[in-house]
């Protein structure tokens, strides 16, 4: 049909045509996105990563979570992510900045279980906080804390030790068939300890400036007049 | 529908040739490197396939296998995925492409050496990868898992592989460029481009922020539509007319089509990123570029219904063609629910949920790997030399496939709508929507045991054949052509 070297010329503009609007147009419009000073707190949001909540993500990361928890809040009108009617799962919309300081960026693509952006800024089903000691039980074996969880057990990020003095203070308390033999406990590892922090870290609750006034349609009123159509 | 038998002859992918030994010349050419590539393919379609089953039973039975870390599911899924993709996908990919360019040009393989070469590095490459995501090493970058270790070695096998299409390419008699060559090119062209841009701009040096997630989605859609959908469609465009004896009709609007996914639907990805905290326009853009997908939809559809109308009882007769039309009517509704995909109500229903899965198993598994199939069972008999040794395992493979692929995609779609609705309305406890889409997951299950059916049938029909082929008499190009013994086909 065509001679070879207009075909790969064909395909070579197509190509730099989808590369330069989508990947370089973005890296140059945004890409060099800074962070937002609050002079009155005196700090540059979003934070980093405390030490080692950083490595808790390489954890995060090693463990492949970002197959089944995503992270990112939707805006509203997607799903119930948040609002009034929604799951609670962060006070605003995940926007751009928010993301500037994760060197690898884990959006996600499934839900198989709940969004983790906000995960240390909301509450349990019962109301409680979410804590380490939580956390840790949680990991170890979902079903004991929540009982219909499909998540499966990290008991590998946790190690059975005998007890030596008072013992550990991290030590988890257990009861029934999961606690250890007598004279041993199950403390968390250092890498169990990492990823812990680093999902208490998860929160999302600074309002930036383009995170206030973003418009929302005003719920239908029934009877209500329309403005502007005197 | 109106004949198109008016249409001159060199719509056809190949004319008949002055020389008649040249096809079983040019097949015993790629005798070794096929061999190697296929083998090699099927071994990691079958890996992949005892990966998935166990990643698909931990979703329903998550106690199943977890004491171990490595075989925790966030490692099984990916490393699933990433031997599904590089080592079934690529290497059958490369297979069938070299293969049908070697054809569509008239050209021989020079020699293998390199090409052997470069194999073996990809496959080296490919067990590193998924090695190293089960061993912890994974980006977590879907799609990309693959430690950055392996992937400088798969750009540099996917070179020494790559460039002979181009040899063959140059070495042939042939200088028209059928609709086939068009795809294969840019199949060939476009995989090196995005792979390298994506690695360098999200493991080597990563962008900041959400960009990642644009270039990530710019990478996965286009991985795809320009790689797997690409050579699926070459061989669509070439065993369909060579199969039903006629020209593909309305041929002319063939070129519309190519372009229009060439230039639009390397956009179109972006729609996944709906709602998400990316810049608005990017969003709208992606759903435009998806939504325009509707052209090709409308061609490639006119092309091959258009071919088939009239013929439909050939597909009794040919197995080739029984999965390439199965391949084809997945594409159509791979490309629907991509439309579909672009509006915000269905975008919000099925965003994070199984239905993208659903997605992705009807463009790798029903439309891709389909169609490497049926052109498979065209393929290995002209390359051996040698008649598959078995048609009932044929049977069950087309059999099991179908129904494997209806079963997996239909479960997991109606169980991701499910999840959708349910996700969307914050009454329903998270672990109520967990304990709804069990019985989805646990059909979708049933469709991945049923593959494995098919797939074991296959690779024993492969090798089976392959050790009967050769048996009795090694052929090589000099003893073809030395002496000219009968040809098969």
């Amino acid at each position: 049909m065509k001679p070879a070297p207009f075909l790969f010329l064909g395909i070579f503009c197509a190509l730099s045509f989808s590369f330069v609007g989508l990947v370089l147009t973005n890296q140059l419009t945004y890409g060099a996105f800074t962070t937002h000073v609050d002079e009155d707190e005196g700090k540059a949001f979003p934070q980093p990563l405390p030490g080692l909540a950083a490595q808790g993500k390489l954890v995060y990361q090693d463990l492949g979570c970002v197959a089944c928890h995503t992270q990112q809040v939707r805006r509203e009108g997607f799903g119930a992510d948040f609002g009034e009617r929604g799951r609670g799962w962060g006070e605003r919309q995940s926007v751009a900045r928010d993301y500037l300081r994760d060197e690898r960026v884990l959006l996600g693509s499934q839900r198989v279980g709940p969004d983790l952006r906000n995960f240390a800024a909301r509450k349990n089903a019962d109301g409680t906080e979410h804590n380490a000691e939580w956390l840790f039980k949680y990991l170890y074996a979902p079903t004991s804390v929540v009982r219909e969880s499909n998540m499966p057990r990290y008991a590998f990020l946790f190690k059975t030790q005998p007890i030596i003095g008072q013992g550990s203070s991290k030590a988890l308390k257990l009861s029934g068939a999961l606690a250890p033999a007598a004279g041993y406990e199950v403390v968390p590892t250092s890498r169990g300890e990492a990823l812990v922090a680093y999902l208490l870290s998860l929160k999302d609750t600074y309002a930036y400036p383009e995170t206030k006034n973003i418009y929302t349609a005003p719920a239908p009123k029934a009877g209500a007049k329309q403005e502007g159509h005197k | 529908m109106a004949t198109d038998s008016s249409l001159p002859s060199d719509l056809t992918p190949e004319r008949p040739s002055s020389q008649p030994h040249e096809a079983s010349v040019i097949d015993a050419s790629l005798r070794t490197p096929l061999t190697v590539l296929i083998s090699s393919a099927l071994i990691w379609l079958l890996a992949a396939s005892v990966l998935g089953i166990i990643a698909a039973w931990k979703l329903h039975t998550p106690g199943f296998l977890d004491t171990c870390e490595f075989m925790t599911y966030g490692r099984i899924q990916p490393a699933q995925s990433n031997a599904f993709i590089y080592g079934w996908g690529f290497n059958a990919a490369f297979a069938v492409s070299l293969w049908l360019m070697a054809r569509l040009s008239r050209g021989m393989l020079p020699g293998s050496g390199v090409l052997l070469l470069g194999a073996a590095f990809w496959n080296v490459g490919v067990t590193l990868g998924v090695g190293g995501i089960i061993l912890g090493f994974s980006t977590s970058i879907e799609w990309l898992e693959m430690p950055g270790f392996a992937a400088p070695l798969l750009l540099v096998a996917y070179a020494l592989i790559g460039a002979w299409s181009l040899v063959v390419y140059r070495s042939g008699r042939s200088s028209e460029i059928y609709a086939s060559q068009w795809y294969l090119f840019a199949a060939l062209f476009a995989f090196p481009w995005i792979y390298s841009v994506a690695q360098v701009l999200l493991v080597f040096a990563p962008v900041r922020g959400t960009v990642q997630s644009i270039v990530h989605v710019w990478f996965t859609s286009n991985l795809f539509l320009l790689w797997f959908a690409s050579v699926a469609l070459a061989a669509v465009y070439y065993f369909l007319p060579k199969l039903l004896l006629k020209p593909v009709s309305n041929y002319y609007l063939a070129s519309l089509a190519f372009w229009w996914l060439v230039v639009f639907g390397s956009w179109a990805g972006l729609s996944r990123l709906l709602g998400g905290p990316v810049p608005a326009w990017v969003q709208t853009v992606g759903a435009a570029a998806s939504f325009m997908m509707i052209v090709p939809l409308v061609v490639i559809g006119m092309n091959v219904f258009g071919t088939l109308s009239g013929h439909w009882s050939a597909l009794k007769g040919s197995l080739t063609l029984r999965f390439i039309v199965f391949g084809a009517v997945a594409f159509a509704l791979w490309l629907l629910a991509l439309i579909a995909g672009a509006t915000q109500g269905f975008a919000s229903l099925t965003q994070f949920t199984y239905f993208t899965a659903a997605e992705g198993q009807l463009g790798l598994y029903g439309f891709f790997s389909m169609v490497v199939f049926g052109a498979l069972y065209y393929i290995v008999p002209r390359v051996l030399n040698s008649d598959w040794a078995s048609v009932p395992l044929a049977g069950v493979h087309f059999v099991a496939s179908a129904l494997g692929v209806i079963l997996l995609v239909g479960s997991l779609a109606l169980g991701g709508l499910t999840q959708g609705a349910l996700l969307a309305d914050a009454k329903v406890p998270f672990a109520g929507i967990t304990q709804a889409s069990l019985p989805y997951l646990f059909s979708a299950n049933v469709g991945l045991l049923v593959l494995a059916i098919g797939q074991i049938a296959f690779a024993l029909n492969f090798f089976w054949t392959l050790a009967r082929a050769s048996a009795p008499s090694v052929r090589s190009v000099k003893v073809l052509l030395a002496a000219q013994p009968e040809v098969s086909r």
